[in-house]
This record gives C-alpha cells, structure tokens and sequence, in this order.
C-alpha cells in the first residue's frame, strides 16, 4: 500500500476489521510520515533546542559571574543587595572600591521614562493617522517609510546628537554641556516613535470594521466611534506598544554611551548628564580585570537590565494576550 | 384610510466611482409594514438598503442622484444630518456585531450618544430595548456579562435591542440571519413579524421573505424590476424575469 505525503491513513485497527470486512473500532487518523519529512522535523527541533540552550546558557553565565559579588570569599567581603542598588557610590576603580549603583539605576530610568514620555503621543498620534486619517496611498507609503526608520543604526542617531542636537542645546540654553539627560532622551524618543506607531497602527487596525460600522449606524460622530468603540477595542495592544518601546529605550546602549554625559549622578533636572547601566557596561567592561569585583559589578549590573527588561516584555506579552482575548 | 409611506425613493441611481449600482429606483416603502428586498447577489439590494440611513457615505468614490424621503425630509438633502438620520432610521448588520462590552453596555450605546446619563433611566431603556428583542427572560440576570458569552441568535437579538434602544422609526436589516443557524432563525424572523415597526430587510432567502414580509421588491442588475404584495409577488408575478427568480431557473 503506497501513499504520498501527509495523506491521512487509517494505521490501527485494520486487523480486526478485516475478519467480518467492518468494525465499530474507532480509528485514529494519522498523516504518514516519509523519512526525507521525519529528518526534517528531526533538523527543526535541534535548531529550536540550539536557539533556546544558548539563550539559558546565556543566563546561567551571567548570573553566575554576577553571583560573585555577593558572596563572601577571603579578600572580598560580601556586597549586600541593598547595597547594591540602593547607594550611591560606584566609584569601582578606587583602592577601596565600592559598588553603589543607584545613580545608574536611576540614569536607566530616567532616560527610559522621559524618552517614553516624549515617544508616546507622537507615535499615538502618528499611528492614529496612518489608521484612522490617512487615505489609502498615504497608509501604503508612510507605514513602510515608518518601519523602515526603525531600522536606523543607533550609532548614526547617537552622532546626531552629538553634533546637532548637543551644541544647539548647550547654546540655547546655556548650559555647561548638550551631552545630558534630555539630549539623550529625545535621541532614544526618535528610535522609539517607529517602535510605538507601528505597532500601535497594528493595534487600531485590527479593530474590527463591523463594530465601527455598528457604531455609525447608532448615529456616533467619526470622534466618538474612535473615542468609545475603537480606543476600548485598541487598548490592549496600544499598552503593549508603549511598553516595548520603554523596554527599547531601557536597553538601548550606543545612544546613551554618546550623548547622555556619562556622569554617575542622580539628577536633579533635565539637563543633567547622566550614565545609564547600558552606557556604563560598554564603558567599563574592556578596563576591567576578569573575575574582579569590578568585573563581577558589571556582570551584576547586565543581570538587572536583563531582569528589568525581561519583566516589561512579559508584561506587554500578558497584556497582548489579554487584548486577544477580549476580542 | 391610506397611511404616508415611510420611506420613498425617488429616480434614486447609485454609483461606486464609475461603476453604475443603481438605476433609478423608484419605490414607496409602507408604514408599519415588513418590506422585503430580494434578488441575486450583486443586484443592489444591500446597496439600496444602505442609502436609507447613509451607511453608504464611508464608500470612496460613491454618488448619487435622485432623492429619499423619511419623514418629509430628504435624507440626502443639503439640511440633512447623517448622525440624526441614523437615530431615525437603525440599522442590523448580517453579521451579530455586538460591541466587545457588556450587555447593558450595548444596549447603552445609542442613548448615551444622545446623552441619557441617569442610572435609573438607562436601566428602563434596557428593560424596555431587551423585551421588545425578545431576550429579556434570556439574559436579565447577566446583563453584565460580555455580550461575546451569548449565542450567535442572541447576539443578533442584542443588535436589535441595542437599535431599538434608540426607538428608530424604521429599523433596516441586512441578512439579519445569514449567519445564523435554523432555531436562531426562527426567533429573529418571530420577533420580526410581531414587530409593529417599518422593517426593510434584505434577504437571499426567498422563503424567508415569502414567510414574514408584507411586500417584496425584486432587484436584478441594479434595476428594481417588480414591487408587490408579497403574496401577488410570489404567485402571479408580472415580470418574467422576476417568475425565472422566484422558480429558481437564475440566481
């Protein structure tokens, strides 16, 4: 008996029925594999179990060197986690070094919260048109042009800042230097607005037509269709976007490492300079010697931005999946 | 005694950009009455259907000519309002399309809009908008539950109510049970002729407008070929093209 590919055959209770030609037997159907079909399931497995290992090995390691510095061994005394993260001393190069991490902890989230703050209603708004405004052959030429920006290298936009946006601040607000906190959150705002309006588009589009169609015909302006049945239906993925864009701006190294000062201070206004985790692991890691406590900070500083973003992906996947299925 | 039509359409054509969906329609829609729409697809029933309350304004590229008057008033006049009109004139989709919010919710949607905002009176307009659906007794104690936990009849029957909420007064009906199975049918086309309201429906199925319609248009190719009582429509209709419908031998 011969079958071609993935046709569904009858593979159990054939014996039993053949005795009276019919049986009540209830069969399972089962799409017949060739061997060529098997070595491929067989090759996507490993690529997939390659893909996952390599991402826990990654996680092993880094807690792991990280795990150093918290231990207690002769020669280095244990560093609390309070300590960690909640000084403000890193001054890891001194005799007697120390390891308080609260001004980068606080850079990381300054940058990250008041680029969100300056990328959200631009991208909404942005995002509101391409959905909403726009006519059909404007949609067909921004929504590319939009992704397209997303693909900017930071480094490029890291030199804008440095060249264009860090003079002219320094100039018309003078101030000591442009390389600060602002400076440093408008770049990272600009990487994150294609972030935020192209999955916010994603979000407003998938809203469907019927229950706008529903609302019209129960006399609704375009205004409150989109305040009262679109923004609701939208919600979800809308949250979703922003956090990603928070967590891009989170983990974002090369714009911070240029134009964000690199000063470990806790500001105290906008036009301070400060120095991200992102911006200090780049900074610090090639000076550091393998296995010291300084080597052991950094690698305790990646498991924090590791954690902090793994914690705002899971949250904008909770929210998506919640969004899914209130529709 | 003869009532005013509640709805006449007057030499009204229809175009979607340069493609001609209507040629002039003439036609008096009675009061109080159920009007069915048939005919193949592609004919213009549904477009027909959707000039009565200006469903068809979000179209690129659509004209009109012609006229459609609703309560002495054209409904494509300079002083018209489309938001007023859809008020006057509601509107059930083929698909159930509840909105994704509560039943109450729902039915809510319409007279807030016009912005009833008391409690007590919301709660009377839903009573009185899920009784006259007929769906009361189904779902007074989950009227907080998402209208997505209902059936698909159920859901079709809170679209009613949700339109009747805003006592129109005519309600249009495009395939309302297209999508429904035979029990959920049965009800909608129940509720349907013991409605004392101007229902316009569109429907592919010939039984069904024979079933619970006054009067029957039969529309081919964008043309409104014949408009009887039903009874006369389906028995001894004057148009050959209509008997070649209605005997099945197109369509």
């Amino acid at each position: 008996m011969k079958e071609s590919n993935g046709v569904h055959t009858i593979n159990q209770g054939l014996e039993s029925g053949s005795k009276a030609g019919y049986s009540n037997k209830i069969f399972t159907l089962r799409p017949r594999l060739s061997p060529a079909e098997k070595g491929s399931r067989l090759f996507f497995l490993i690529c997939a179990i390659l893909a996952m290992g390599q991402m826990f090995l990654i996680m092993v390691f880094l807690f792991k060197e990280a795990s150093g510095l918290f231990i207690s061994k002769p020669g280095s005394p244990a560093l609390s986690l309070v300590d960690f993260l909640g000084r403000n001393d890193w001054y890891p190069t001194y005799p007697d070094a120390t390891f308080g991490a609260l001004a980068l902890v606080a850079g990381s989230i300054s940058v990250a919260l008041f680029s969100t703050f300056l990328a959200t209603p631009v991208g909404l708004g942005l995002a509101a048109y391409l959905s909403c405004v726009a006519s059909q052959r404007r949609r067909e030429l921004f929504k590319p042009m939009v992704e397209l920006l997303a693909s900017v290298p930071s480094v490029i936009l890291g030199l804008v800042g440095m060249a264009v946006l860090a003079p002219f601040l320094q100039q018309a607000l003078n101030i000591p230097t442009g390389l600060n906190l602002f400076n440093a959150s408008v770049i990272l705002a600009i990487m994150a607005i294609p972030t935020i309006a192209s999955l916010a588009e994603d979000a407003l589009s998938a809203v469907p037509r019927d229950i706008q169609d529903a609302s019209y015909a129960l006399g609704a302006t375009c205004w409150e269709t989109i305040w009262r049945v679109i923004l609701p239906s939208a919600m979800g993925g809308l949250a979703t976007a922003v956090i990603l864009g928070l967590g891009r701006a989170l983990g974002e190294t090369m714009v911070v490492l240029m134009v964000a000062g690199g000063a470990a201070q806790i500001p105290n206004s906008l036009f301070d300079s400060v120095r991200p985790l992102t911006a200090t692991l780049a900074a610090e890691m090639g000076e550091a010697a393998i296995g010291g406590r300084h080597y052991q900070a950094l690698f305790a500083l990646g498991a924090v931005l590791f954690l902090t973003t793994l914690a705002f992906n899971l949250l904008a996947w909770h929210l998506s999946r919640r969004w899914r299925g209130a529709r | 005694m003869v009532k005013p039509p509640a709805i006449s359409a007057r030499s009204v054509s229809f175009y979607y950009g340069e493609f001609q969906a209507l040629r002039d329609i003439n036609l008096e829609i009675a009061k109080d009455e159920i009007t069915a729409l048939i005919g193949p697809s592609g004919c213009g029933k549904s477009t027909f259907l959707k000039l009565l309350n200006r469903m068809n304004d979000f179209v690129p590229g659509a004209r009109l000519s012609g006229e459609i008057i609703i309560g002495g008033v054209n409904v494509y006049g300079p002083q018209a309002d489309p938001v007023e009109i859809r008020r006057k004139v509601g509107m059930v989709f083929q698909k159930p399309n509840p909105f994704p919010k509560s039943i109450y919710d729902n039915i809510c949607y319409g007279p807030r809009l016009v912005g009833v905002k008391k409690k007590s009176a919301l709660d009377e307009v839903v009573e009185k908008a899920l009784k006259a659906a007929a769906l009361w007794d189904d779902v007074k104690d989950k009227l907080n539950k998402s209208a997505f936990e209902l059936s698909g009849g159920q859901q079709q029957r809170v679209c009613i109510a949700r339109a009747l909420a805003l006592e129109p007064d005519i309600l249009l009906m495009d395939e309302p049970t297209s999508a429904l199975d035979p029990i959920a049918t049965a009800k909608v086309e129940e509720w349907i002729k013991q409605s004392k309201l101007s229902i316009v429906i569109v429907t592919h199925n010939m039984q069904q407008a024979a079933r619970i319609s006054h009067g029957t248009a039969f529309f081919y190719m964008g043309e409104l070929i014949e408009f009887a009582p039903t009874l006369t429509l389906f028995t001894s209709p004057k148009e050959s093209r209509t008997e070649n419908y209605i005997t099945g031998r197109f369509g």
